[in-house]
């Protein structure tokens, strides 16, 4: 009863819930974007731009000096205008992230948890252990809100799943200190950190990774930023056809042998 | 009419009033969700088997088993927590058990011997299990995208895999929820176990049904990242008629090389046996 308390409790603040967050035109185009340096080891590749500022140092990618194997989609800004607008734009946005009213408050680790569209808020540190599911109820728009005082820190082989409509792009970490996301895990969302932001080996990004005053650190990891204004095409969905006319071909299928000799039987006279 | 057929009579329209909600339910998933669309052919297929085995189900004699009552209780416990909220799976599984029960309790044992098989194909006509189903989602969509990426490369087409997104030459293909290969997981599943009854029936033939099904699986799954790569590969395939065609032809193939796995499996066991 106390748990069917709780979540009507939660659905129906997320309903009341008014508070939109936008990244703004510019950083939403980045995939990656830190304050101080990027550093990249391995095959790591960025869908959708990647910039510093006020920093300069890019490491450990192809298009710019001094090298390395990690891959842009989009383009390599280093403390340039575009960078230095899209942290403009990123502060304002982890300023409203910030600032947005709390529906409900967490703790500790969220691992094996659902959550529905609101703003959760933790005063201290958080963390990602198995998987943390978010449904949006079936609403594209239902934003998420994590809101965090120190630390994000996710185990290894972790997954941040969402369902029932939930879009990378509408998910915000707001990270009062860093964020690390475990080795070959799966993160969806905005990570909006104060400080820094490291990725484990392997680990899978579908969203952004936007520190404001530190470093991003990158190691062999894939990181889609969602379609934004600038950003890579939407990639196009390709589901198999209904499971009605496959198993209708095969019932055919089926009928058309077993019946095979009384089908072709005028043939052979 | 007989107080047999009387009761008989009795009890399906008895189950059709109180499950009606399940089977609402479950025929609207069937109608809104293409994964489990096939849901509308169990029924038929089921219909067809019991009529096939007419001569056999009608020499037996009726010796009803009070065990029966036992299934319907355990099935009524089932619904009165689907209807509290558990869910539809619940509730559409304790309409099957209920059909159990009542072969039972009319019938005895030897006639749920006989149904059994039709009992195991309506399996297939239950709705998705939301706990495994989105557990398993994710883990299925990243195989497809890996093993897709990795024909394409073993291919020698240049490809850059990140998640669940292939990026063939700017190319850009999504192994979204609807690609993840539950639909040819289904169908291919559902037509092992038809083909296994179909074939191979005989007593003693059950590592050849227990292989098919099996097989059903990794040959699916790597069907599945196929159909991805394809539409990764060229993109004239990755929407409309073509995709469809594609998403079609290579279902056709799997069900091949099921029926190939079949004439091996069954060479091999009579190599085997002799």
């Amino acid at each position: 009863m106390k748990t069917i308390s709780t979540i009507i409790l939660v659905i129906g603040l997320s309903v009341c819930l008014k508070a939109q967050i936008t990244l703004g035109s510019t950083v939403e185009t980045f995939g990656v974007l830190a304050g101080s340096t990027v550093t990249s080891s391995g095959p790591t590749v960025v869908l959708g731009n990647l910039g510093v500022s006020p920093g300069t140092a890019v490491t450990g990618f192809a298009a710019i000096p001094p090298g390395g194997v990690g891959l842009v989609s989009g383009a390599i800004h280093s403390a340039d205008a575009f960078a230095g607008t899209a942290q403009t734009q990123l502060t304002t946005a982890y300023n409203s992230a910030a600032g947005a009213a709390s529906t409900a408050t967490v703790s500790g680790d969220l691992g094996g948890l659902t959550f529905f569209p609101g703003v959760y808020t933790s005063n201290s540190s958080l963390a990602i252990t198995g998987t943390v599911t978010l449904n949006a109820l079936g609403n594209p728009n239902a934003q998420f809100i994590f809101q965090m005082g120190s630390t994000l820190t996710t185990a290894v082989g972790s997954t941040v799943l969402l369902t029932n409509g939930a879009q990378a792009s509408n998910v915000f970490w707001q990270v009062g200190s860093s964020a690390t996301l475990g080795t070959s895990s799966f993160f969806s969302g905005n990570i909006l950190a104060l400080v820094s932001i490291s990725l484990g080996t392997g680990a899978a990004l579908q969203g952004r990774a936007l520190a404001r005053n530190g470093a991003v650190t990158l190691l062999s990891n894939t990181i889609n930023t969602p379609a934004g204004l600038g950003g890579p095409p939407p990639p196009l969905v390709t589901p198999a056809p209904s499971s009605l006319i496959l198993v209708t071909t095969a019932l055919l299928g089926i009928l058309i042998y077993q019946g095979r000799k009384r089908i072709f039987k005028p043939f052979r006279t | 009419m007989s107080w047999r057929k009387s009761a008989v009579l009795l009890t399906v329209v008895a189950l059709l009033a109180c499950y009606a909600p399940a089977l609402r339910g479950m025929f609207e998933q069937w109608r809104t969700d293409e994964d489990m669309s096939h849901g509308f052919l169990v029924p038929v297929v089921i219909l067809w088997v019991i009529w096939r085995e007419r001569e056999r189900w009608r020499a037996l004699p009726a010796q009803p088993n009070w065990w029966g009552w036992a299934l319907l209780a355990v099935a009524a416990g089932l619904h009165f927590a689907g209807a509290l909220g558990v869910g539809l799976f619940a509730e559409s599984l304790a309409l099957l058990i209920s059909v159990a029960g009542a072969v039972l309790y009319l019938g005895g044992f030897s006639w749920l011997r006989t149904l059994a098989f039709p009992l195991t194909l309506a399996l297939f006509m239950l709705p998705k299990l939301a706990l495994v189903y989105n557990q398993a989602t994710l883990p299925l969509q990243l195989l497809a995208s890996r093993i897709a990426a990795s024909m394409l490369t073993v291919a020698g087409i240049g490809v850059i895999r990140e998640g669940n997104i292939l990026d063939v030459g700017g190319h850009r293909v999504a192994v979204v929820e609807a690609c993840n290969g539950i639909r040819y997981l289904l169908s291919l599943g559902f037509m092992a176990v038809v083909l296994g009854y179909l074939f191979d029936s005989k007593p003693g033939m059950w590592p050849a049904r227990f292989t098919l099904l099996a097989a059903a699986i990794p040959i699916a799954i790597v069907a599945n990242a196929a159909r991805v790569a394809a539409a990764g590969w060229m993109p004239a395939l990755d929407s409309g008629f073509a995709h469809e065609l594609s998403g079609w032809f290579i279902f056709v193939l799997c069900l091949a090389m099921l029926i190939l796995t079949r004439q091996l499996f069954n060479k091999m066991y009579v190599l085997y046996r002799s």
